[in-house]
């Protein structure tokens, strides 16, 4: 008898985890897919000369952005805040391209590019938030939001050196900018995979024309990183 | 049967590794602040005090391999026989025969401080360590490396996880060990700290030397820290091989040029030179600065518009209250000193 007894109890716990389990895979998941074009290439590091609306050319070596307090409206119209995560879409990593969320039927989402002031002043920080990922300014307590970098021809700066690294937390130099996007309507609900794009020329153009000839570099917050921060906050787009 | 006595053991063995674990916890340190004191600033529930943090963080300090070519640690500029400052250098030395453009600050009551830095750019203590790690004219390392070159040593693994609870070694968990045994740093019982608990007595000159101070430098130099951490322009001229406009660089703002965080007052005796490029050799130069040769700005602080009048008289009696902010029981602190050693040995500095 005490023995049946505790063959059922050892059953119940095992069920319980196996279900819970089970439960959590059968979730509904989004995946957000991060493409980086230019124009309507794909990016390609290091390999390919680009052409900005100036007629500039330009090679890129890195392509980095944070992701972070992303909020989406789900199929019931559910709004969902993902406010503790954050993403480092590295153009050289595959993986980080990827985005898993919670919902299905996803309707239309919206994040901030770069990090809240809180997680710049609170201490060392882990994961896609670790310093060590080389997007954080030591010298001047900061995040870099957003990193396009690589060589340009029109670039007076050293090496010919073209790098755009875009922060600032502080109230007159807040570089933090949030995105909306609106999911085309008649996808499938099926379909749970979008691919959100972000074009590299809108660096350029945009709110404001910014020259690599004239800014080959971006080391700090203040009015260039806003303008830059501006015109890449156009630079996303859901693919159809 | 046979399932209650598995199910008796496994419970015996998750009741053994509780016990053993609980039996490994990190010791905790208990911060003291000093009677009078205000409260430190620093969020020690964050980052919790204990032993093995504040040995960790220690053997981090002294340990030259966290440099590129394992020549310079952080005790290299942050001498404690010079007060956690770097005795007679008026810039930082760096990796490969490089200079820095700014003279080493004391380290010293680190807690109740919010910004760091002469421009104060780094906005927590637990940021701090990796400006020095990754400038190219200091430790020169990057942070990916210093994180192998730990992950590769068998006796830092083991003190991670003492301190920490597991041997995961990253930037956040190294930078904590770090600020553990920096706060630790408290400078408090100088001759002036036991005249103001009433255990000693001041002699006539550091007395009169005391109420010039209280008269002509204490409205920066605050007790009982002897600084209010304020950034002021002080009317030091713009040296043009350094370009070092200060405050501003981190503020971008016009009101901050030559604006330097006022330093703190203790154990200035022994932590020449003087200012943020350490372009004062003496104590008697900082006088001379304030009395005779500074540059009245447009930003310059309202309290130094007409200079401070220093008689020679007076500078002497400065001079003898300074010393009595000479605290040796800081600077001789056993557990202060590089591990293993009962005091820092003088060769720590090559360079």
């Amino acid at each position: 008898m005490r023995k049946g007894y505790f063959v059922i109890v050892l059953f119940i716990c095992l069920a319980t985890g196996g279900f819970t389990f089970i439960y959590k895979n059968k979730e509904a998941t989004t995946a957000i897919h991060f493409k980086n074009l230019v124009g309507n290439k794909e990016l390609k590091l290091f390999d390919e000369t680009y052409t900005n609306n100036f007629g500039e050319p330009f090679v890129i070596n890195k392509f980095r952005y944070y992701i972070s307090h992303i909020s989406i409206v789900d199929g019931s119209d559910k709004e969902i805040n993902l406010s503790n995560n954050y993403y480092l879409v590295n153009e050289d990593d595959s993986l980080s391209k990827m985005i898993q969320l919670p919902a299905a039927g996803i309707k239309s989402i919206s994040f901030l590019i770069g990090v809240d002031s809180a997680k710049n002043i609170s201490g060392v920080q882990t994961g896609s938030l670790d310093p060590m990922n080389g997007m954080f300014w030591t010298w001047n307590s900061g995040y870099v939001f957003a990193k396009l970098e690589g060589q340009s021809d029109s670039s007076h700066a050293p090496a010919h050196s073209f790098t755009w690294d875009v922060g600032g937390f502080r109230a007159r130099e807040n570089a933090l900018r949030r995105i909306k996007l609106n999911v085309p309507a008649g996808r499938s609900s099926a379909d749970n995979v979008i691919v959100v794009q972000a074009d590299i020329l809108k660096w350029f153009s945009g709110a404001h024309p910014l020259k690599i000839s004239q800014s080959p570099v971006c080391h700090q917050p203040g009015v260039l990183a806003m303008q830059i921060a501006d015109n890449y906050s156009a630079m996303f787009s859901i693919a159809p | 049967m046979r399932i209650m006595t598995i199910i008796f053991i496994s419970l015996f063995c998750f009741a053994g590794i509780a016990w053993i674990n609980a039996g490994n916890k990190p010791s905790p340190i208990k911060f003291i602040v000093p009677p009078g004191w205000p409260q430190p600033l620093y969020n020690f529930k964050s980052n919790p005090l204990t032993k093995e943090g504040f040995e960790l963080g220690r053997k981090l300090f002294y340990d030259e391999k966290l440099s590129k070519d394992s020549t310079i640690s952080c005790a290299s500029c942050h001498q404690q026989f010079g007060g956690f400052a770097t005795y007679d250098h008026n810039l930082s030395h760096g990796y490969n025969n490089t200079l820095t453009t700014r003279n080493a600050p004391s380290l010293q009551n680190l807690a109740w401080q919010k910004e760091f830095m002469w421009d104060g750019g780094i906005v927590h203590l637990d940021l701090q360590p990796m400006a020095p790690l990754t400038a190219i004219n200091e430790m020169g390392e990057t942070l990916e490396n210093v994180i192998k070159k730990l992950n590769r040593d068998t006796a830092y693994k083991r003190m991670f996880k003492a301190a920490f609870g597991a041997p995961l070694i990253n930037t956040q968990k190294m930078n904590m060990a770090i600020s553990q045994f920096v706060l630790m740093l408290v400078s408090s019982n100088s001759k002036y700290d036991k005249v103001m608990r009433g255990a000693a007595a001041f002699i006539l000159p550091e007395k009169l030397g005391y109420d010039i101070f209280k008269k002509k430098c204490s409205s920066c130099h605050t007790e009982p820290l002897f600084s209010d951490f304020s950034y002021r322009n002080t009317g030091l001229k713009l040296d043009n091989t350094l370009n070092d406009y200060g405050r501003m660089k981190i503020t971008h703002d016009k009101k901050d040029s030559l604006k330097f965080k006022v330093p703190s007052l203790r154990n200035v005796a022994i932590t020449a030179p003087y200012g943020h490029d350490g372009r004062f050799f003496s104590l008697q130069n900082v006088y001379e600065h304030y009395r005779n040769k500074m540059v009245v700005m447009d930003n310059t602080d309202s309290l130094l518009l007409h200079k401070i009048p220093l008689s020679n008289y007076e500078t002497g009696q400065l001079t003898a209250f300074l010393h009595t902010l000479t605290d040796t029981s800081f600077l001789k602190n056993p557990a202060f000193a590089p591990p293993g050693y009962d005091i820092t040995p003088v060769f720590i500095h090559y360079h």
